[in-house]
């Protein structure tokens, strides 16, 4: 498990997908849609594996001495790895905003999202979306993501566009909670979205497995 | 004992059938796999690594089922194909570095003696490498880990005459060693000069797996070379 996850960091990753991770820090930015830094954290594991096809990454790994799931568990890997530095990133700037930032006007007077328990919730959630709908769909051919890829987009948004409208239902108001008002409320859908995450992340690599012992390379 | 056995391996795709292949590779022989292009050699193989999903048949090397036992088994296979390059603007010493850390077998100085006789310059990327040096790179993976068998998919393809004997040298050293070497190749006299074993397909089916005298035995006419005695058999289809 180790040397195919080296294998992933320093022969398969594009650089991009480092340099990409840094956008977890849009959690500071007030007045934004702060959920597009999970978007454009995907976009740099989406890199990364267009960068593996282009160097013949999959049948490499493939001839290496690993069962075929194994190259599989490589891919997730990195991308969980991608991920969880990104949720790190996102979870210092939620906490800064949610302890020495909460009374900071520019925050307060805020029409989008706020960044607390909640949104790292559903950003856990839109990361197990994409190891869903792009990872899982690039092994049904280990070979085309385009299609994947734009589904992941299009559902992605749609999954943004969703959490940034809820507060303004009213009733739901909670869910844009500034620091740890609603504590039980907020922690629990942090679970919820943690939860999802794992579990779709499951679903995906088990069908991915199970996809690409079927395919021809 | 036989150290791979494939039997009844069956693949169909549109337009092609690899129908029931069969034959075994022996310990410390070289064996070639001879057909011409589009004969089911290619699938064979891919089939041998698990690359391909295959239909039916079975097949087990050192005594184990491939199914249940792949990476231990790949770890005492060399593999090498032609002139595919993998991570091609990374650095070959970046990509043996990783290579390196899959195998426990690892011999570093069969590495670094077949680096210094294929010329090959570390610091530079696949990129940079001709065909046939590329050729060399893959074979300079599989021969770095004390491989028990090779299997090379048109090792030969893009090597200039010298590197091609040179090569061939090098499979009859190892068949010394102990080591099985399986190699594709449809330049027949590669195999004359160094094959013990030959398995002929066509049109998807194997149609002799033996050592190269009894083929010669059953098949060649009167002075002629195998060469001439395969060309002849395809342009038959009479084997």
């Amino acid at each position: 498990m180790k040397s195919i996850l080296k294998k992933e960091l320093t022969l398969s990753a594009s650089i991009l997908s480092y340099l990409f991770i840094l956008f977890g820090f849009m959690f500071f930015i007030p007045g934004y849609p702060i959920l597009c830094g999970v978007f454009f954290v995907t976009l740099g594991i989406f890199q990364s594996f267009q960068n593996a096809r282009e160097a013949n990454d999959i049948v490499f790994s493939a001839l290496l001495p690993v069962a075929k799931k194994d190259v599989v568990k490589g891919k997730y890997l990195f991308s969980c790895f991608i991920e969880l530095c990104s949720i790190l990133l996102m979870v210092i700037a939620a906490l800064i905003r949610m302890t020495v930032l909460e009374d900071v006007v520019v925050y307060r007077n805020n029409a989008m999202m706020n960044a607390n328990f909640f949104a790292l919730g559903i950003a856990l959630f839109l990361f197990g979306l994409f190891n869903l709908i792009f990872i899982g769909g690039f092994f049904k051919t280990a070979y085309k993501f385009g299609k994947p890829f734009v589904t992941h987009i299009i559902v992605t948004f749609v999954m943004i566009g969703i959490g940034e409208a809820l507060h303004h239902i009213p009733g739901l108001e909670a869910v844009n909670a500034f620091g740890f008002a609603h504590f039980g409320l907020q922690f629990g859908l942090l679970a919820l979205g943690a939860m999802a995450y794992i579990v779709l992340t499951v679903i995906s690599y088990r069908c991915a497995c199970r996809n690409f012992e079927r395919i021809d390379l | 004992m036989s150290i791979v056995e494939i039997k009844n391996l069956k693949k169909e795709y549109p337009l092609f059938l690899l129908d029931n292949a069969s034959f075994n590779l022996e310990a410390g022989r070289i064996t070639g796999f001879a057909g011409r292009n589009g004969a089911g050699k290619t699938t064979t193989i891919k089939s041998m690594l698990n690359l391909i999903h295959r239909d039916s048949g079975e097949i087990t090397c050192f005594g184990m089922p491939l199914n249940g036992h792949e990476a231990e088994i790949k770890r005492r296979i060399g593999y090498s194909t032609g002139t595919v390059s993998w991570y091609p603007r990374k650095k070959l010493k970046d990509i043996v570095a990783v290579t390196r850390s899959f195998y426990p077998n690892w011999d570093e100085s069969a590495y670094g003696k077949y680096l210094k006789q294929f010329q090959l310059d570390e610091s530079k990327t696949p990129l940079e490498l001709s065909e046939g040096m590329k050729v060399k790179f893959n074979l300079l993976l599989a021969l770095s880990h004390r491989a028990e068998l090779l299997i090379l998919d048109e090792p030969t393809s893009g090597l200039d005459p010298f590197s091609r004997d040179e090569l061939l040298d090098i499979f009859m050293t190892l068949r010394d060693d102990g080591v099985a070497v399986f190699f594709s190749t449809h330049i027949i006299s590669d195999l004359e000069k160094c094959a013990d074993d030959i398995v002929y397909i066509s049109g998807g089916r194997i149609k002799a797996a033996m050592t190269i005298h009894d083929f010669c035995s059953a098949h060649s006419l009167q002075n002629e070379s195998l060469e001439q005695t395969i060309l002849r058999l395809e342009k038959e289809k009479t084997v």
